[in-house]
């Protein structure tokens, strides 16, 4: 039946100049999984996501896109319902103070909040696609930020601040390639930095930062004179971690790693870039850097020639998604960012993102595949 | 595509922004990922190496301590100690640790927090020694609890074993934890000395530590982040201290000690030495303690309540009586008196006898003797220890004929002896006096009689008497007391180079002028002590002629004592008479006469010498007198 429909045009138009830098990034990143936690048994499971991650990605490419952004809304709701379920303790499991598992049984636990971005970026698309005449108006801002905050808001309670970051980027991208007002993108941009300061300031007066993220930020800005046992320690190792692998990486002699001897926390997923750093060196992340600009080149290459505005938005959320998360943290690991728990996408061990993130390819493949068909 | 066509929404702009905003976040991701591999690398690296690489030091076991004839008296056995790692304590609440310590490890809490705070204010410790001699409960407890208390770490380390009846206590001393207070002294800077280290605190551990000591091995090992290890790189051996050879004699020390133990007060002195070179065959002071208290058990709660015990009982038993008591020497004083008569002429061997008199009166005060023994000569005045004829013998040498014989016999110095904290007889002067005696400062004649029956200007250690008689017994040779014999040599060892062996050196004796004829008469009179009708005829042994003198020294004034003021016991001796090897002394606290108790524990001693060297059972008097 794969065959039926897999026919020739089609396997012609399909991207697998795509598909094969993503999974070429998943393998890479298993290995490095390997890497980290060679006694546990993280990178089969991430093997085992990559085959149903691939699966996935075939059957969404080779659905037209369209008809999917047409039942958009349903796809939404379902994903609030998750969100709404993931809260329900019995249901939503509590890992380190968070409640962001759903637990299925048999198959193992999944996590909505990666998920969710699909239809998310889905209602974006669907709402913003229609051929565009003159600048957005109030109401369709509104409209836009409605459909985030509801997904955001939920996952606020869980709570986990570092995945409802991940949420903000779809909206800007689409926003400001819907023909907002200049005038409000830089207005937005100027508050926004100026903005930081003061609610930093605020925030440690009225307590809502906690002194321990304030402790992660201090680290930031100094490293070398910050608490490197207690809050800063996450930075101060991992750069310790980025800096061993030097040149050409510690390859052979994995044993006494960073990560081995316990010293570099999550090492297979939050700081899976900097287990890469130290095996493979200067060349290996800079080679891994250069894989995700290729990745995204393609997806910008997608975009531009899909066939109509809700395709290229779509694709344009993903990538506002992705990009925006793997400089979070890579940013992260290399200590010019604050701790947050954001999973680089395709590297990091966790079934749920892989997934996430290939569905999202898939779209984009499905968008490529069907440029020339009006 | 129509739509991306569209100039009036800028599309194409938009994108691009969009596109070269990505591009640039990942350049300043590569431009960082360059600082810290290329630019920074090595430092990161090296500071990543050092938090992983610990060098553990591996203690030496201190050299074995033998006697004379190589037998082992002191050993270091391995044992397992309890380290607190202070690399992982960093920051932590050390209070809270202390009450699950003392109950999961049986501590003394005080004793925790003490050490704590030792962490706190001095950063040298780079782990702390918590428990020692941890038993396999300990060990298990430690296992169990690796989660809670990731600090804790076990290690193996030598530990000193002592005899543990307390033989030879006071000679070998102890070994015990460097204190911050010896840290801080230059004498104990200079030699490098680190927190933590086990080193000799008493005895001839302390004073030859650095010998016996060896050299720390280390083990450079690399760590998790929590300290625990996973795998050795390299492993470099201790070498050991070096062995030292006493000139203790295992056999009389031993004698010696059950000698004392048998006392009705259980307090005394006994000292053997050999009279030709200063070798201390026997120290053995009573009562004794437990050395493996300091060694072993001082950081438990129970130790900590021994030593408490020690310091306040009233016995002073850690107190070596042989070197730190200061006793009156009551008639053993009449042998250096004695000699010094006939070298500075007061009598002369053909014309020695003087009046006993029962006594002499001085102004309106009478002086008595124990008995009346006519008019005497030397031998008969020694033999009898008639104080009548030594309080004239006294008034014709005069106070500076008195001092000039202290000084000849240095009885006014330290002996020079190997242990420390050893202490400086007094002897009679008009000075000691006018110090003693304020309210009546100036020297008289009844001063010069009383400085002439050892019983109240003169407070000798026993150490310094027993050589000052027996240098009389040598004919005027005074040895420096030592107990080392010598330090065998220890062979080189990976980065240790070898240290040689060391054999005491005497330094040359100091020659007291005694005529030949001058010796021969007074060791007639000790020879007549023992085997003519002396005072201390009891304990004649037929074949080995002992040449001594009883001494009884006055606790508190006559009448009074009794019970526990009874008079301290002396006998000084040494044998053969006119061919000394051997010298002995005893002197047992508040007993009585010296010919009742200080003799035959003497007598007791030459027994046991006898067999030794002469293969024979020591000759017993037919008859016991």
């Amino acid at each position: 039946m794969m065959a039926a429909i897999f026919e020739k045009r089609r396997y012609r138009d399909f991207d697998w100049l795509l598909a094969i830098l993503a999974t070429g990034i998943v393998l890479f990143g298993t290995w490095q999984i390997y890497n980290a936690q060679p006694t546990a048994n993280y990178w089969q499971k991430q093997l085992i996501g990559l085959a149903i991650a691939l699966v996935t990605m075939l059957v969404v490419a080779l659905t037209d896109y369209r008809k999917v952004v047409q039942y958009a809304p349903a796809f939404y709701i379902f994903g609030l319902l998750l969100l709404v379920i993931v809260l329900i303790p019995g249901i939503g499991l509590k890992i380190n103070g968070q409640r962001c598992w759903i637990g299925v049984p048999g198959v193992g636990q999944f996590q909505p909040s990666e998920f969710v971005k699909i239809p998310t970026i889905l209602m974006l698309a669907r709402q913003f696609g229609k051929p565009r005449q003159g600048p957005l108006s109030w109401k369709e801002i509104a409209i836009g930020i409605a459909i985030l905050a509801l997904p955001v808001g939920l996952i606020l309670l869980e709570p986990d601040a570092g995945s409802a970051l991940t949420y903000f980027p779809l909206l800007a991208v689409v926003l400001f390639l819907s023909a907002i007002r200049l005038w409000i993108v830089i207005a937005a941009l100027v508050l926004g930095l100026a903005s930081v300061p003061t609610a930093y300031t605020i925030g440690v007066k009225t307590g809502f930062i906690k002194s321990y993220q304030q402790e992660r930020i201090k680290v930031i800005l100094d490293p070398e004179n910050a608490d490197r046992r207690g809050y800063g320690y996450h930075t101060w190792q991992s750069i310790l971690t980025v800096g061993r692998g030097r040149v050409f990486g510690t390859w052979g002699e994995t044993e006494y790693s960073q990560s081995r001897l316990k010293f570099l926390p999550e090492p297979h997923t939050d700081f899976i870039f900097a287990v890469t750093a130290e095996t493979t060196g200067f060349v290996g992340s800079i080679s891994l850097l250069i894989a995700y600009v290729l990745l995204l080149s393609r997806l910008f290459s997608n975009a531009r020639r899909a066939p109509d505005r809700t395709g290229m938005l779509v694709i344009m959320g993903l990538i506002g998604g992705l990009a925006f998360q793997i400089f979070i943290n890579i940013g992260m690991v290399l200590g010019l960012l604050p701790v947050i728990g954001v999973p680089l996408p395709l590297m990091s061990a966790g079934v749920s993102s892989v997934l996430a993130t290939f569905i999202g390819i898939g779209f984009a493949i499905s968008v490529r595949m069907r440029r020339f068909v009006n | 595509m129509k739509f991306f066509e569209d100039e009036s929404q800028n599309l194409r702009a938009r994108f691009a922004t969009i596109q070269i905003i990505v591009f640039a976040l990942l350049a300043v991701l590569a431009g960082r990922l360059y600082f810290l591999q290329i630019v920074r690398g090595s430092y990161y690296a090296e500071r990543a190496e050092n938090q992983r690489i610990r060098l553990l030091p591996i203690p030496a076991p201190r050299g074995v301590i033998m006697d004379r004839y190589g037998r082992v008296i002191v050993d270091s056995r391995p044992i397992y100690n309890i380290i607190l790692s202070r690399e992982d304590v960093k920051g932590k609440d050390l209070s809270a640790l202390v009450e699950p310590l003392s109950q999961g490890l049986n501590l003394d809490p005080e004793f925790l927090r003490e050490r704590f705070e030792q962490m706190r204010t001095m950063p040298a410790f780079e782990s702390v020694r918590i428990k020692e001699n941890a038993t396999p409960a300990d060990i298990a407890w430690v296992e169990a609890h690796k989660l809670e208390f990731p600090e804790l770490r076990v290690e193996q380390q030598p530990q000193r074993q002592y005899p543990p009846d307390g033989l030879l206590a006071h000679v070998l001393g102890y070994v015990g934890e460097i204190s911050p207070k010896q840290l801080e002294d230059p004498k104990y800077k200079e030699k490098g000395y680190k927190p933590g280290d086990i080193i000799g605190q008493e005895g001839v551990e302390a004073v030859y530590d650095e010998y016996l000591r060896g050299r720390d091995g280390y083990r450079r090992v690399v760590v998790d982040s929590r300290g625990h290890i996973q795998a050795v790189l390299e492993e470099v051996p201790p070498q050991p201290g070096q062995d030292m050879v006493l000139t203790i004699d295992l056999d009389l020390q031993r004698a010696a000690e059950e000698q004392l133990k048998k006392m009705p007060t259980k307090r005394g002195v006994i000292i053997v030495m050999d009279p030709n070179n200063g070798e201390i065959l026997a120290m053995a002071s009573y009562p004794t303690f437990d050395p493996n208290l300091f060694s072993q058990r001082i950081t438990t709660r129970e130790g900590r309540a021994e030593y408490a015990a020690l310091l306040r009982d009233p016995q002073h038993p850690l107190y070596n009586r042989a070197i730190r008591g200061r006793y009156p020497p009551g008639s053993t004083w009449k042998i250096p008196m004695a000699i010094a008569g006939l070298e500075q002429g007061a009598i002369t061997v053909e014309h020695s006898r003087l009046l006993c008199g029962g006594g002499i009166l001085i102004g309106n005060k009478f002086t008595r003797c124990m008995g009346n023994h006519g008019m005497p000569d030397l031998r008969t005045a020694i033999m009898k220890s008639c104080d009548g004829y030594f309080y004239r013998l006294g008034l014709k040498m005069g106070i500076d004929g008195i001092m000039r014989m202290v000084d000849e016999l240095e009885l006014n110095k330290r002996t020079g002896v190997d242990l420390p904290h050893e202490l400086r007889s007094w002897t009679p002067s008009p000075e000691f006096k006018a110090r003693f005696n304020p309210r009546d400062p100036q020297w008289k004649d009844i001063d010069t009689v009383y400085a002439s029956f050892g019983q109240v200007y003169e407070f000798v250690t026993p150490l310094a008497l027993l050589r000052a008689i027996a240098a009389i017994g040598v004919g005027g040779k005074l040895y420096t007391p030592h107990l080392l014999k010598e330090f065998r040599p220890v062979r080189e060892m990976g980065p240790f180079p070898a240290r040689p062996g060391k054999v005491y050196e005497q330094p040359a004796p100091k020659i007291v002028p005694i005529r030949p004829e001058h010796h021969k008469l007074v060791v007639d009179g000790m020879w007549a002590v023992v085997n003519d009708a002396g005072t201390a005829a009891r304990i004649r042994m037929p074949g080995f002629d002992i040449a001594g003198k009883t001494g009884t020294a006055q606790v508190v004034s006559l009448g009074k004592d009794v019970g526990k003021n009874k008079d301290h016991s002396w006998f000084v001796s040494y044998a053969p008479a006119y061919k000394p090897e051997i010298a002995a002394l005893a002197l047992i606290e508040n007993v009585g006469f010296g010919a009742s108790y200080a003799a035959p524990a003497v007598r007791a001693i030459y027994d046991v010498y006898y067999e030794k060297t002469r293969g024979a059972p020591a000759p017993q008097l037919a008859m016991n007198r």
